[in-house]
């Protein structure tokens, strides 16, 4: 009743796991039929839900994208070992399936003595749906000739270039497919990758993956990264559809037809010296962002989220010119169109070999045009103070998928049916 | 099956006793469990039976799911279930008798199962969680110790598609093929011998470029009879051991076997410091083939095995754990595919009636094969070192994924009890 397919002869065909899926939160106890029609309540625009309340998996776009940041991400970047489009669209569907499944709870299904347990047991005999969102992208490397896709690039995706202050490492950069998993709790993220992982096993393997969190806020506002400042203040205002057709969804135009309703993903895994950085006065660090520390206010504003006045500081007497708030949104008229929206993650992954903790930013960024917006915003920024305390060293461009309209939908239908 | 009324049907005549074995933990505590018996009768009785049971009524389920308390005792099996339900379900069921209980959710005529609940302690309760479709059903209850007792046929009515169940195999069952396979085990340590001894005269006469090229058939000879490693008991740590990663454990005496005597040959050591390893080595492998008419291999590790040699080629082959510097832990993967295939051919009439899956099981070993095989140029397999990124990526997802497809074959072999 979960799947967009008939569950029972999944492992029959095919070559995935393709594991039967459990019973939906929906109508567990009542049966299939209500469960069913239940479902269609689901569908329509997300709307900003606020993290931990679930965004919905049903929709004209994916969740994990317009709403706000959760506590515990984890992004991967795979590279697909399907042999051909046949087994890339079972791929997708799978993924789907898990997806739909793990983002709305129920009970695992139950194998008897057919199989090992369907779940890893992680979340307990009935998974909590939690807030999850499983956000999926395709890279440009997916329209290379071995699922005959060449001609259904969406015309801005191209392989991630490196910009000024780059010092990417191929084994952290770029891939054929990106999922993000988010939710309020690490375990639900944990046990969302394992499930997927697990009945995907033929079809995609992890290149590179980083596990993320964000902060509660401290003691107010939008969450801090590891420098100490809130990240995050002055994104566009997205859950005004208006401001998201026009920062984030590709609608119609140019792009290829089928997608509609998705957006370009850029990921910068970027690592930060949070030794140095502890290292530079409160003023020097301040000036850098543009910002207060403590308040997340601009330089000329007391509250976080006054606006900044560049007009009335023209010569950056106040806030810097070289400063990042103001290079990567000088708020002109010439530049609005490169606004983007931003949702970023801190990472921590242990030790570096001279001993500093190895940290750093998870950049993910969603927009209509890499160019435009993107890649715009990181040319302005080149040579910014703050290059000495950071280090861009991988990441990857992707397009985030059109959404999955119903049950009856899967990712990537548009691309490959 | 919608043509049939639902209801209940009386119970089957208790089929003849059987034997059991399994690996699984088996309840033992039988004088604690007496106890605990006395107070679950009495709370059976005061609950009336037939119905939902007191202990389950008392919480009402977190799971969201059907719960249907049942009795689990000689007399009462399978009382409880009054109201059949399609869809997935949990049955909660007590053992009110004084011994621990196994038991089976069937269908009594084909004697598919549904559900299982193994060591089921008296006074306790435990849930089964099945999937259930139209179709007739009974409860099992198999006491150590005593009869299996089959409780009364249960109908679900309508058109609701049957969940996953397959027929248990049991002990019998497994006898033909395991004595087919440990014949075939003989004919490869015969094949093993003559091999091992091959080598020992190559380093016997110093030439240790012979003893190089002869080194790797003989070691996958070895590396084709995986599911007997257990019935070789000390033997396999003697010809197949691998050495701790502690700095020098490479030169414990105890480090011995092939991985031993590949060390040295890709290591600059002399022919004669390998004499002693490379003795060994035969006359380990001789007193094999000598015992080997008196071992009795375990039916019931036959299904585990099939598994589990792909479990350790993953585990120790693709990590090039045990590479000693030969670089043919690829090829050592190979052999292992074989090996699987050799166990799988002998349970293939058991598993076909039920593993909807073996089509997908078999494409996945002609696949992995097939990545493996391509990675072999001119005779020279490729180290796992020097794998490229995507040869990489792609053998971890055809091993993973057959990981995947194997996975069903020791659920649905391991031993069970039927009668
Ligand atoms: C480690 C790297 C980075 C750090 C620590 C960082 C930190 C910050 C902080 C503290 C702010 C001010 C608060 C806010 O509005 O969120 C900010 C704003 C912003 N950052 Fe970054 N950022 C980083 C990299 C980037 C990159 C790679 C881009 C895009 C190419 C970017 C684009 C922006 C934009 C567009 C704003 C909002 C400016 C505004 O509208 O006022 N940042 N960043």
């Amino acid at each position: 009743m979960t799947d967009t397919r008939g569950s029972g002869d999944l492992r029959r065909r095919g070559f995935l796991r393709g594991a039967a899926l459990g019973v939906g939160a929906v109508g567990a106890v009542a049966g299939g039929a209500t469960a069913l029609a239940g479902s269609t309540a689901s569908a329509a625009t997300p709307s900003a839900a606020p993290a931990g309340r679930g965004a919905g998996f049903h929709g004209s776009h994916q969740a994990g994208i317009v709403e706000n940041v959760q506590l515990s991400t984890a992004f991967l970047s795979f590279d697909v070992t399907a042999a051909d489009r046949r087994e890339l669209t079972e791929l997708l569907h799978t993924v789907t399936d898990r997806a739909r499944f793990l983002t709305a709870g129920g009970t695992p299904a139950p194998l008897g003595i057919t199989d090992s347990p369907s779940d890893s047991g992680t979340l307990g005999p009935r998974l909590p749906g939690d807030g999850l969102t499983v956000t999926a992208g395709v890279g440009a490397s997916l329209f290379d000739r071995r699922f005959g896709l060449t001609d259904r690039r969406p015309l801005r995706l191209s392989r991630m270039p490196a910009f000024a202050d780059d010092d990417l490492d191929e084994a952290w950069c770029h891939g054929d497919l990106s999922l993000q998993l988010s939710a309020p709790h690490p375990d639900t993220v944990l046990h969302a990758l394992r499930d997927i992982a697990r009945n995907t096993r033929g079809g995609m393997q992890a290149r590179w993956r980083m596990d993320g969190f964000s902060s509660p806020p401290r003691p107010s506002g939008t969450p801090r990264n590891h420098l100490g400042f809130k990240d995050g203040t002055a994104n566009p205002d997205v859950t005004d559809p208006a401001v998201a057709d026009e920062v984030v969804w590709v609608g119609a135009g140019a792009e290829p037809a089928w997608t509609a309703g998705g957006s370009y993903q850029v990921v910068r895994l970027i690592r930060m010296l949070v030794e140095f950085w502890d290292r530079v006065s409160l003023t020097e660090q301040e000036r850098m962002f543009g910002r207060s520390r403590d308040t997340g206010a601009p330089l000329d504003g007391s509250r976080e989220f006054d606006v900044p006045k560049f007009a009335e500081d023209p010569t950056g007497d106040i806030i810097p010119l070289d400063s990042h708030i103001r290079l990567a949104n000088p708020r002109t008229a010439k530049t609005d169109d490169s606004r983007l929206l931003r949702r970023a993650y801190n990472y921590d992954r242990g030790m570096d070999g001279n001993g500093n903790l190895d940290m750093g930013l998870i950049f993910v960024c969603y927009q209509q045009d890499l160019e435009r917006q993107f890649a715009a915003v990181q040319r302005r920024l080149a040579g910014e103070p703050l290059v000495d305390y950071v280090s861009p060293f991988g990441g990857g461009y992707f397009y985030a998928l059109p959404g999955v309209r119903d049950r009856a939908d899967w990712l990537g239908r548009t691309l490959l049916a | 099956m919608s043509a049939e009324p639902d209801g209940i049907v009386p119970p089957f005549p208790p089929p003849p006793s059987g034997t059991r074995m399994t690996r699984r933990w088996q309840a033992t505590a039988a004088v604690v469990a007496v106890a605990a018996a006395v107070t679950a009768t009495v709370l059976v009785a005061g609950s009336g039976g037939g119905g939902e049971h007191a202990a389950a009524k008392a919480q009402a389920p977190a799971d969201g799911l059907r719960h249907t308390a049942i009795d689990v005792s000689t007399g009462t099996c399978g009382q409880g279930w009054s109201r059949p339900r399609s869809g997935t379900q949990v049955f909660d069921l007590h053992n009110t008798s004084g011994a621990a209980a196994e038991v089976d959710l069937t269908d009594p005529r084909t004697g598919k199962v549904y559900g299982e609940v193994e060591g089921l302690a008296p006074g306790t309760t435990r849930p089964m969680t099945v999937r259930l479709g139209s179709g007739s059903y009974a409860f099992k209850c198999l006491q150590n110790d005593a009869d299996a007792v089959t409780g009364p046929t249960v109908v679900v009515a309508g058109k609701q598609p049957q969940g996953p169940a397959a027929a248990p195999v049991d002990q019998h069952d497994l006898i033909p093929p395991t004595l087919a396979y440990q014949k075939w085990v003989g004919q490869r340590i015969a094949e093993l011998a003559a091999d091992t001894g091959r080598l020992k005269a190559d380093i016997d006469r110093g030439d240790l470029a012979a003893a190089r090229r002869d080194w790797l058939p003989a070691h996958l000879v070895y590396e084709r009879m995986g599911a007997a490693y257990d019935t070789f008991g000390d033997a396999d740590a003697a010809i197949n051991g691998i050495a701790a990663r502690t700095p020098g454990a490479v030169d414990d005496p105890h480090f011995t076997g092939f991985h031993r005597i590949e060390y040295g040959l890709w290591h600059g050591r002399s022919a004669a410091s390998l004499r002693g390893p490379a003795t060994a080595l035969d006359g380990a492998v001789h007193d094999l083939l000598g015992g080997w008419p008196d071992q009795r291999m375990d039916p019931a590790a036959m299904g585990l095995r099939a598994h589990e040699i792909v479990e350790d080629t993953e585990q120790f082959e693709l990590t090039a754990r045990t590479d000693y510097g030969s670089g043919t832990s690829l090829a050592t993967a190979r052999a292992n595919l074989d090996g699987t295939r050799a166990i799988l051919d002998e349970l293939r009439p058991l598993l076909e009636p039920r593993d909807a899956g073996i089509a997908k099981l078999d494409a996945a070993l002609v696949r992995t094969q097939a990545t493996l095989d391509a990675l072999r140029h001119g005779g020279v397999w490729t180290s796992v070192d020097k794998l490229t990124h995507a040869q990489r990526q792609q053998v971890n997802a055809d091993f993973g994924d057959l990981l995947e497809q194997l996975a069903p074959v020791a659920a649905i072999f391991e031993v069970r009890r039927t009668a």
